[in-house]
């Protein structure tokens, strides 16, 4: 082929078009709201040279429908492709708000489909990286089409390729089901929001004044409504958070998470310290997060949704470089009681673990659940079922380690040996219980106390003695619903030894379309 | 597909202090910084029963990370506290640019400064609070100590109960400034 | 009669203290367990631990307990109890308890301890006594009425102060009447916490008097000396913060007549075992009785490092019925001691506490050094007890030379795990005048412009450390290789679960 001659020339100048598109007016108008630009993203987001884009020619219908010119632009706002994160296969699609303020129309909508079809087919995550202005209001139906043609592959692809979706920018009106749908949500504080009904028709409906941040910005949706599970101060932070999160995702469902090797600095697998962390006071509390930190390989636990529902922690840890999911309560925060959102957060992270074989690892220190007027009021009693659901319905590995409280109806939630838990441990510190001890004996002795004339200080004794008697874990241990009860300072070794015992497991729950959890 | 070339990412990070005031260091991993113009090695030790310490013009400083939350930083150096966020140069554009944005008339909120008890409320919303002014009785530490108005405003919301127990950082009230 | 066992009721560095006296004269020592610390040091180094771990009640502070400690010394056999300084140390009651199940109580006799416990009684005696006093209340004031009254009569600012306790606590100072409410409010309430009595008396202020105060021992045999002055003047709402002996603002003349002084208090209420008198120093070098501490203070080792006495060991000799074996020529002030407070507060939040764990702590040891401390590594600063970490105290011969001690070991003492007040006795170092010794209690709020010692490339230092930290983390994050299951063999037990 001659390189001077036509058909070179006019592969160049193609090439050419398509840069210009990219102009330094159109980085620096991005810039100036604190934000990047979709390819300074999708460079930090994939290993370094590595990303391949698919479909960068693609243009809108040119049919001019009337209502507004159709502007034309390579790519229709968004850019589509795959690449390497540490290399692994990953797909990504990256909205472009330089170009038509990255709205969605049915060319770009075809172009998210295109490529979540292709993560589908070749059994890899995708990554979408939202910043638009929404659908494309030109378009009409066609781009609610697009939009629901999206949320149609987010479901098929649920629980079959990890998907994140990170919103960089505005995510409003319909398209924010699709980030909703997919695993994990991630907003960066500040330039991202995300709304079905914006702040203006709030105002014209309801004649209310609020601002996109206090609507639904990144603070909001991962303290309130826990929409959004991972927030960082800026978008460096948060897409490296993505490649971060990735590190401990298979790349499908048929996989096993990657291993990684154990620092130069990893000790001994006993641990002194974690005698020392649960208090013998039942009352007192603890950081649950400082137990989790002495119990993984060390800086390895990446905690979610840290903000939301802080009476229960979730996140994903390494024991002896292999990913666990870790479901904690937290007793520093409402005594570590289950409640509503925590039962909802912690009843999603189970499914996706149990979705792509993350075994589980259960740290239980819970008093029973939140009462009140409000909770019951507001469906605690299917909310709750929901974590239980979740805990029975998985056939991943489950282990428990009981820390200190474990009351009732929560004792059989936190995935206690009848719902299948494969391995129950318990510290000394252990209380098992139907009821706390004050409220047992309150019950059990109701007349005693009656007609003593010192009932204060015989409740006291009374339910010391039910501690001593009934709540000690070594009568569950004896009845064989606890396996062992074990050194606190031995834990880590004991869970390291029963995860490799339990890496072949296999259960095969009855055949059926699929269950019915309470919703 | 051709694309304009992608810029080398580099190392540089800034260390932006809580006054505002940009550190900066291209490589911070060699262990080398600016000082009075010329480069300089750090000698950054950690000796045997595990404190770091630099050797800087002939003394010894002892370092600690007391707090550490995504980049946010506390140092404790010869027993002064210092705060930084560590930003790329990206970002800390970004920083500075949603500063200017940010509305001068939002509300300041107020955080307990240690965990105690309530005790009293000395304020209520919509009143009218001038700076150095008490707002809240706190016990803790067995004192009553006496929580002051860093701002003069308007008290927008209060988030606490008279003997209510609050943690370190829980926020007590909102004062719109102004 | 001697004293074989001694119960210690109090923790921290004040029963380690108690425990190396008593080691040395071969007494064995008795500690109290509680389930707010139960991994403390000062557990260790005792040699039998009382169990009171299983009180997980917070209405009844382990180390208040008086019956609960008096049945366990008696269970025990224990002679004596030391009460430290704080809890039980001024509690007339538990003084009297002891009295009457025949435990030795190391301390005054519960009368003494009630009278001088009481601001007002102790006042109408030193009046008695002849010593000079300030104006104010003659007894509890009943309520802001009253305190408003006297106060205009007295002529602001006035203070009002807890009439049961001490340590800053229940303490409030009115510059104008229309603060009066407000402030007689919070001092009674936080009397009523800390000490179970609301009652607070009134006092002329004297705005800027340095705070002197005398250490006395005496016996059963109405023997009596002073032990020299101790200079507490650098306070912080009351709170000491760094003490020192002798005080640069006495010379011997005065130290005579204020020591005599602080003897007659001690003689009006026939005292013996150690005990401290308070006395407020002006300008014109007047003085005035304050107070008098019927315990062991927190600053007592300054006053151990210049006369060379040990003063635990005279208190338990004292008890034992033995008679001082010094008399007042023979006691000598050698060279000058500074005791420098070191606590887990912050102080650039204004000393707010600093709760958490100590993972490090080391200081060099050396002839002129010595640390009292009740903290090892991994000690945790809890917010049930006060918030000390060390007492750093230097000893040298001249004051300069104790101040240059007190740079050079204030500077290798490192904490690692929690802020300290270290940067606070570092700006004091650093002060001019706090170094001529012209300084009184309105040095921290008048003199010292910023309350920490910042060095000009500290902060550059600090930004490195966590510039580099932060670039090691993300490397290490990044560096990591991952391995996947690509080219490994997969059992087929688990490829048939995977293929369902």
């Amino acid at each position: 082929m001659d390189v001077k001659g036509k058909n070179f020339t006019r592969f160049l100048e193609r090439q050419q078009a398509h840069n210009v598109q990219h102009d330094a007016r159109a980085e620096a108008k991005q810039h100036s709201k604190g934000k990047l630009t979709a390819w300074e993203r999708l460079d930090i987001l994939f290993d370094e040279d590595t990303f391949e884009e698919v479909d960068a020619f693609v243009t809108a219908d040119k049919s001019d429908t009337g209502f507004g010119k159709v502007q034309q632009a390579f790519g229709d706002g968004v850019i589509i492709g795959h690449g390497l994160i540490r290399g692994r296969l990953t797909f990504a699609y990256a909205q472009d708000f330089t170009v038509m303020g990255g709205s969605l129309g049915s060319v770009h909508a075809a172009k998210i489909m295109k490529i979540q079809d292709m993560a589908l087919k070749m059994g890899a995550p995708i990554v979408g990286l939202i910043d638009s202005g929404g659908a494309r209001i030109q378009e009409g139906v066609a781009s609610l089409a697009g939009y629901a043609g999206i949320f149609h592959r987010n479901v098929q692809s649920s629980g079959v390729i990890p998907q994140i979706s990170v919103i960089l920018g505005p995510a409003a009106g319909g398209a924010v089901y699709s980030p909703s749908i997919t695993d994990f949500v991630f907003m960066t504080d500040q330039t991202s929001y995300m709304f079905v009904t914006g702040p203006n028709v709030v105002k014209e409906v309801l004649n209310e004044d609020v601002s996109f941040n206090d609507l639904g910005g990144a603070g909001v949706h991962s303290k309130k409504s826990g929409v959004a599970q991972l927030v960082f101060p800026d978008e460096e932070n948060t897409l490296m958070g993505v490649r971060q999160i990735l590190a401990y995702l298979p790349s499908n469902n048929m996989e096993n998470s990657p291993e990684m090797e154990l620092s130069a600095d990893e000790t001994s697998d006993v641990e002194e310290r974690l005698r020392e962390i649960v208090p013998d006071d039942p009352n007192k509390p603890y950081d649950v997060k400082d137990v989790i930190n002495l119990m993984v390989d060390k800086r390895s636990f990446y905690e979610i949704a840290e903000n939301y529902a802080q009476n229960i922690v979730i996140g994903f840890g390494r024991l002896d470089g292999k990913v666990i999911g870790i479901v904690a309560n937290q007793p520093k925060v409402l005594a570590g009681t289950l409640d509503i959102n925590s039962s909802n957060k912690g009843a999603r992270f189970i499914r996706f673990c149990d979705a792509f074989n993350i075994p589980l690892l259960i740290l239980e220190d819970v008093p029973g659940f939140l009462p009140g007027i409000d909770q019951e009021h507001s469906g605690i009693i299917r909310h709750g079922a929901k974590m239980l659901y979740a805990f029975a319905d998985a056939t991943v590995p489950r282990i428990t380690v009981i820390l200190r409280k474990s009351y009732g109806g929560a004792y059989c939630v936190m995935n206690s040996k009848n719902l299948g838990g494969d391995f129950n441990f318990a510290w000394p510190t252990a209380e098992i219980a139907v009821m706390g001890p004050e409220g047992a004996v309150a019950i059990l002795y109701r007349k005693e106390l009656g007609a003593s004339d010192d009932p204060i200080a015989m409740k006291k004794e009374l339910a010391a003695r039910y501690r001593n008697e009934i709540a000690n874990p070594y009568v569950a241990e004896e009845r064989g619903f606890i396996d062992e009860v074990i050194d606190p300072a031995e834990t880590r070794l004991k869970l390291i030894r029963a995860f490799e015992a339990l890496e072949t497991k296999h259960v095969d729950n009855p055949a059926r379309k699929h269950g019915n959890i309470p919703l | 597909m051709a694309r304009a070339a992608k810029k080398k990412q580099s190392t540089k990070l800034i260390a932006l202090s809580a006054t505002n005031k940009a550190y900066e260091f291209k490589k911070p991993l060699e262990k080398k910084i600016k000082y009075q113009g010329k480069e300089v090695d750090i000698k950054l030790h950690e000796d045997p029963k595990g404190f770091s310490y630099i050797v800087w013009k002939n003394k010894k400083y002892m370092l600690d990370v007391i707090e550490k939350k995504q980049n946010r930083y506390t140092i404790v150096v010869n027993g002064v506290w210092h705060s930084f966020s560590v930003e790329t140069p990206v970002s800390l554009k970004r920083k500075r640019y949603l500063e200017q944005q940010a509305d001068s008339s939002s509300a300041v909120s107020i955080e307990a400064p240690m965990p105690g008890k309530i005790i009293d409320i000395l304020v209520e919303e919509g009143a009218e609070v001038k700076e150095g002014e008490p707002i809240i009785i706190l016990e803790a530490m067995k004192m009553q100590n006496e929580i002051i108005s860093h701002i003069t405003g308007i008290v927008k919301s209060i988030s606490v109960k008279k003997n209510e127990s609050v943690m370190k950082d829980d926020v007590l009230m909102e004062i719109q400034k102004g | 009669m001697k004293i074989k066992s001694l119960l210690i009721a109090n923790r921290g560095e004040i029963a380690i203290r108690i425990i190396k006296t008593a080691r040395e004269m071969g007494i064995r020592s008795f500690v109290i367990k509680t389930a707010k610390e139960p991994n403390a040091w000062y557990l260790e180094e005792a040699d039998e631990i009382i169990d009171f771990s299983d009180n997980f009640d917070e209405a009844i502070p382990e180390f208040l307990d008086i019956e609960r400690i008096i049945k366990s010394a008696k269970k025990r056999k224990v002679d004596a109890i030391h009460p430290g300084y704080g809890f039980l140390a001024e509690n007339p009651d538990f003084a009297r308890r002891c009295e009457e199940e025949k435990i030795t109580f190391i301390g005054p006799s519960h009368d003494a301890i009630y009278r001088m416990g009481h601001k007002t009684i102790a006042k109408e005696l030193a009046r008695k006594h002849g010593v000079p006093l300030l104006g104010g209340s003659p007894g509890a004031v009943r309520d802001a009425e009253e305190a408003r009254k006297i106060a205009n009569q007295v002529g602001y600012p006035v203070i009002l102060k807890a009439a049961a306790g001490g340590g800053g606590r229940g303490m409030r100072v009115v510059s104008k009447e229309k603060d009066i409410d407000r402030m007689f409010t919070l001092a009674t309430n936080e009397a009523a916490k800390a000490f179970n009595n609301p009652d607070v008396f009134l006092e002329r202020f004297v705005r800027e008097p340095r705070h002197i105060e005398f250490q006395i021992l005496a016996d059963k045999h109405g023997n009596v000396v002073h032990l020299g002055e101790r200079e507490c003047s650098i306070q912080r709402k009351h709170q000491k913060l760094l003490e020192e002996s002798p005080s640069a603002a006495l010379d011997p003349a005065l130290r005579k007549k204020m020591g005599e002084a602080a003897i007659n208090i001690a003689k009006s209420v026939s005292y013996y075992s150690a005990g401290t008198v308070e006395f407020l120093l002006d300008v014109d070098n007047s003085f005035s009785f304050m107070e008098m501490n019927t315990r062991i203070q927190v600053e007592h080792p300054v006053t151990e490092m210049v006369t060379g006495i040990d003063l635990i060991e005279q208190m338990i000799l004292i008890a034992e019925g033995e008679k001082l074996p010094f008399a007042q020529k023979d006691i000598k002030l050698n060279g000058w001691a500074i005791e420098w407070r070191i606590n887990a507060e912050d102080v650039q939040s204004g000393f707010s506490p600093s709760l958490g764990t100590i993972e490090k702590i080391s200081w060099p040891e050396s002839d002129n050094v010595r640390v009292d401390t009740g903290v090892r590594d991994g000690s945790v600063i809890t917010p049930y007890y006060d918030s000390m970490i060390a007492k750093l105290i230097v000893h040298a011969e001249t004051r300069e030379k104790a101040l240059q001690q007190s740079s050079l070991a204030i500077r290798k003492f490192w904490i690692k795990g929690t802020k300290t007040t270290l940067a606070f006795c570092r700006a004091v170092l650093q002060n001019s005048n706090f170094r001529k010794g012209n300084f009184n209690t309105s040095f921290l709020s008048k003199e010292l412009k910023l309350h920490y010692h910042n060095e000009p490339d500290e902060a550059l230092l600090a930004a490195f450390f966590a510039t580099y930290d932060y670039a090691r983390e993300i490397n290490e994050n990044e560096e990591k290789p991952l391995h996947t299951e690509n080219g490994k063999s997969i059992s087929p037990w688990v490829l048939k679960k995977r293929l369902r």
